[in-house]
C-alpha cells in the first residue's frame, strides 16, 4: 500500500515527530511503500540542519536522512511554512536577503500543492503530531 | 490533475490559539487549486473559527479573510459538528461565513467515515 505522512510536529517539542520517523521506519519494513514525507506547520523544523541535541537524546534529522539515502525517501517541506519558521535553503536565503540557509540535506522546499497531489495518489494518508 | 480522490479537511483548532488553523485553511485552498477540492468539517475547537473576530487587537491577521475565499475556490458547504457547538454554549445564527452554507452534522463520526482521505488540521 502507499502512504504519505504529515508531519506538524517539531522535533524535541511534540512526541509526533519521533513517532512519525518510527512509523515511517516500520511501514518500509512492512514491505510498504511511501510515496511522501510531507512537513507542514511545525513541523517544518524537522528539515533544520543548526538543531545541536544533546548526545544523550536522539536525534532524528540523521535518522530521517539516512532513511532517505537507504529507500530514496520523498522528504518534501512546505516552503511558506517554513519561511515563516526560517527553514531556508541557501538559494531561498540569498532571495530573502538571510545570513544564510539551513535547510538539512534530504530534504526538499515545495509549495502545498505536492500535499493536494500526494493525497490524490496515495491510499492512505496519516497525520502526526497537531 | 483529475480528483480521484474524496478528501475532508478537519478544522480542529480555534482561530489563533494554534497556526495550524490559519496553515490548515491555506491548505484547504491549495488543495482546491489544484482540482482537488476537499469538504470541509470545523469540529471541536474548530467552531470557533466560525463566529465574529477582531485579531487586530493582537496583531494576528483575520482567519476571516482565509474562510471567506472557500466559496469562490468551490467550498460552498461548511459543515460543522453540532455537538462541538453545543458544548461550547455557541448559537449557531452566531456561525457564519459570507458566501458559504453552513450545515450542521450530528452524525460526524459516518460523515468522516465516507471519505478516502482525512487531512486532519
Amino acid at each position: 500500500m502507499q502512504f504519505t505522512l504529515v508531519v506538524y510536529g517539531a522535533p524535541h517539542s511534540s512526541e509526533g515527530a519521533a513517532t512519525a520517523l518510527r512509523f515511517a521506519r516500520a511501514l518500509l519494513q512492512s514491505g510498504h511503500a511511501i510515496y511522501r514525507v510531507f512537513f507542514y506547520s511545525d513541523g517544518v523544523h524537522n528539515g533544520s540542519a543548526l538543531a545541536a541535541p544533546p548526545q544523550d537524546e536522539q536525534d532524528l534529522l540523521s535518522q530521517w536522512q539516512a532513511l532517505e539515502r537507504n529507500h530514496k525517501l520523498d522528504l518534501t517541506i512546505c516552503i511558506a511554512a517554513a519561511q515563516r519558521r526560517g527553514v531556508l535553503s541557501p538559494s531561498e536565503a540569498s532571495r530573502l536577503e538571510k545570513t544564510s540557509g539551513n535547510l538539512a540535506d534530504g530534504f526538499e522546499l515545495a509549495g502545498l500543492g505536492q500535499l493536494a497531489e500526494a493525497s490524490a495518489v496515495s491510499d492512505r494518508v496519516v497525520t502526526f503530531g497537531g | 490533475m483529475p480528483q480521484s480522490k474524496s478528501i475532508l479537511a478537519l478544522c480542529r483548532h480555534a482561530p489563533y490559539g494554534n497556526t495550524l488553523a490559519r496553515e490548515g485553511l491555506e491548505a484547504v485552498l491549495a488543495c482546491a487549486a489544484m482540482d482537488q477540492t476537499p469538504e470541509v468539517l470545523l469540529i471541536n475547537d474548530g467552531v470557533f473559527q466560525l463566529l465574529q473576530q477582531n485579531p487586530e487587537q493582537i496583531g494576528e491577521k483575520n482567519l476571516h479573510r482565509n474562510l471567506q475565499a472557500l466559496p469562490m475556490f468551490g467550498v460552498e458547504i461548511l459543515y460543522v459538528c453540532r455537538k462541538s457547538v453545543e458544548q461550547r454554549g455557541l448559537c449557531p445564527d452566531d456561525l457564519c461565513v459570507p458566501g458559504a452554507e453552513i450545515t450542521l452534522l450530528d452524525d460526524t463520526g459516518t460523515f468522516i467515515g465516507k471519505f478516502d482521505q482525512v487531512l486532519s488540521f
